[in-house]
């Protein structure tokens, strides 16, 4: 993005100065401790998951575990079915992405390239949803799934992904900045709707819809307590099952272990983050504004 | 023209209208019926809900406005309320401003420009339970910052003490969720012209007053738009405050939405949770609007 020689805030001539150049020497002391302060975590919590129960509590704590225990990983196992876990996370996953993006890809399609009768107010009753914060219908949502008697099943998550206003506007904008030529072409050579939107809208708009997907899943990776009250047990999704089973406040299972269960979380969103780095900081400009 | 409707022609055209029209339809109905049962029912279901009283055996009987009456007389509510208006303006104080001093300076570094903004996102891809089975052990009284602190021969420092609780949140939720809005301003900052700073630098402004007269200025409506999204969001916490603090010690962080998750699953009190949640809602959709309405105002000005 700047990679060009092009001046920015600051000048060449701005670095002949010696104040200047002391404020930016500190500068950027600054910033190498705070991005130390960020990866610190991540090695302390994967060399924890690693140590003896003596060597944790070592003081000073020694950096490095002495023997590296793989073995903490097996206890950890007999707490939590990590591997059950992990199924129902990614069946949430592909459940709710396959569902909420054929629902509104094709609603966002119509907005976008079809007629509609009051096509403002459909759009209103759909994005007005935006300003309404999640938190107050929190409770009546619950009973609604309760009642709807879908509590406990996969559909709890699979249906309501679909109700997802922002994923809509993303959804509606990107379509619009395809060219309707092209789909006007397509009708004149005789292609339904479905044909254009199935064979025209959906390749190209690939780059959305895999920024869709990474946002669906760091949300139903990072959901811990609304998936504790809709689901149990061998239901839980990873989060859900840490969350009711490990890290509840009191606690008594040992650190080590708890942190071996942490590293085996922490590790598969990491990976993702690493491979699709750049879709993930490009979508973040048109993610952030969902706060 | 209303003669032409009864020609043969206008009548097919009427008929492609609605087919038309139809096709289009189809295409928003399951959508629509979603938005319905899983949104639109429960938005509306929560205010009904709020003037009954909700038992899953004997059925709901309707209380007018008692629900209202016993939140507003719950001793805990104002403490809720406190706590969270003081937390959210604590992590406007500690939290607010980091963002914004790290895009600039993230922008200025001339090597390592985007291991640092890769760096800095890290933490926001954690997995909360997973950040707050972390902090937990670093708050540990013989965690590492303790360990560290005694180390240099400073006495330790309780995390999890009724005045220091608050600060240890911000602490760490600022810590995870700079990385994002950083991203945000960085994408702000390569916004702005390059001939601005070239023409004050040649007016003869230093690297500060460029900041305060050209960056900070251009960056405002960023500013503002996340600033109101932050407070969105500050208002409604409470997961880390339930999982790292459990609401206390002593009620020390018990928010507002904590307050209502525990009158609906710890008390099984739903028409007083909905009540909270109707209560919620108001005051959030006045302070929306009313942001709009001073961001428009601003605008015109």
């Amino acid at each position: 993005m700047k990679t060009t020689q092009e001046r920015d805030l600051m000048s060449r001539y701005d670095f002949r100065k010696p104040g200047v150049r002391a404020v930016y020497g500190i500068m950027v002391v600054c910033i190498v401790l705070i991005s130390l302060s960020m990866l610190y975590p991540f090695v302390n919590t994967f060399l924890n998951s690693l140590k003896s129960t003596k060597e944790f509590f070592a003081f000073p704590a020694p950096f490095f575990p002495s023997h590296w225990l793989w073995g903490n990983y097996k206890e950890s196992l007999t707490y939590l079915n990590v591997g059950l876990h992990f199924k129902n996370t990614l069946l949430i996953f592909a459940g709710s992405a396959l569902f909420s993006l054929t629902v509104l890809g094709l609603a966002a399609f119509g907005l976008a390239h079809l007629r509609v009768p009051f096509k403002k107010w459909v759009a209103l009753y759909f994005l007005s949803t935006l300003l309404i914060p999640s938190a107050s219908y929190l409770i009546p949502n619950f009973l609604n799934l309760k009642n709807l008697g879908l509590l406990n099943t996969y559909w709890a998550y699979w249906l309501p992904s679909g109700a997802n206003a922002f994923f809509l506007l993303l959804l509606r904008n990107f379509f619009e900045g395809i060219h309707k030529e092209l789909f006007e072409s397509a009708r004149i050579d005789g292609a339904s709707e479905l044909r254009s939107f199935l064979g025209i809208a959906v390749p190209l708009s690939a780059p959305i819809l895999v920024t869709l997907l990474l946002l669906g899943f760091s949300s139903i990776w990072n959901d811990f307590y609304w998936s504790s009250l809709v689901m149990q047990e061998d239901k839980l999704p990873i989060a859900g099952a840490i969350y009711t089973k490990i890290i509840y406040a009191g606690s008594t299972i040992n650190w080590n272990v708890r942190f071996a269960i942490l590293s085996m979380t922490l590790l598969p969103p990491l990976f993702v983050f690493l491979f699709f780095q750049k879709y993930i900081i490009s979508g973040l400009s048109v993610g952030a504004v969902k706060g | 023209m209303e003669l032409q409707l009864e020609t043969p022609v206008a009548k097919r055209k009427m008929a492609r209208k609605t087919r038309v029209y139809a096709t289009g339809t189809l295409f928003l109905l399951p959508a629509f019926a979603v938005f319905l049962i899983f949104l639109w029912v429960p938005i509306f279901k929560g205010i009904s809900y709020s003037f009954y009283n909700v038992d899953f055996v004997s059925g709901n009987t309707f209380v007018g406005w008692d629900n209202y009456k016993e939140v507003l007389s719950n001793p805990d509510l104002y403490t809720a309320i406190k706590n969270t208006l003081v937390y959210m303006g604590l992590a406007v104080v500690i939290g607010f401003w980091v963002p914004i001093a790290m895009a600039i300076s993230v922008s200025v570094l001339k090597r390592f420009q985007s291991v640092a903004r890769i760096i800095g996102y890290l933490p926001s891809i954690i997995p909360a339970i997973v950040l707050y089975g972390m902090w937990q052990w670093f708050y540990d009284p013989v965690g590492p910052i303790n360990s560290f602190l005694n180390f240099i021969g400073l006495p330790s420092f309780d995390f999890y003490s009724k005045e220091h609780a608050v600060f240890s949140l911000i602490i760490l939720e600022t810590w995870q969720n700079f990385g994002s809005a950083t991203l945000i301003y960085i994408a702000g900052l390569a916004a702005i012209p390059k001939d601005l700073y070239e023409a004050a630098e040649l007016d003869g402004a230093g690297v500060w007053a460029r900041i305060r007269y050209v960056t900070l200025p251009s960056l405002k409506g960023l500013i503002l738009l996340l600033l109101v999204l932050q407070l969105i969001a500050t208002s409604q916490a409470f997961q880390s405050q339930l999982l790292m603090f459990g609401g206390g010690p002593d009620n020390a962080t018990l928010t507002y939405l904590l307050l209502t998750t525990r009158e609906a699953f710890t008390y099984i009190n739903f028409g007083n949770a909905s009540a909270m949640g109707s209560l919620m809602f108001a005051f959030l959709v006045i302070f929306t609007v009313v942001t709009l309405k001073l961001r428009r105002g601003g605008d015109e000005t």
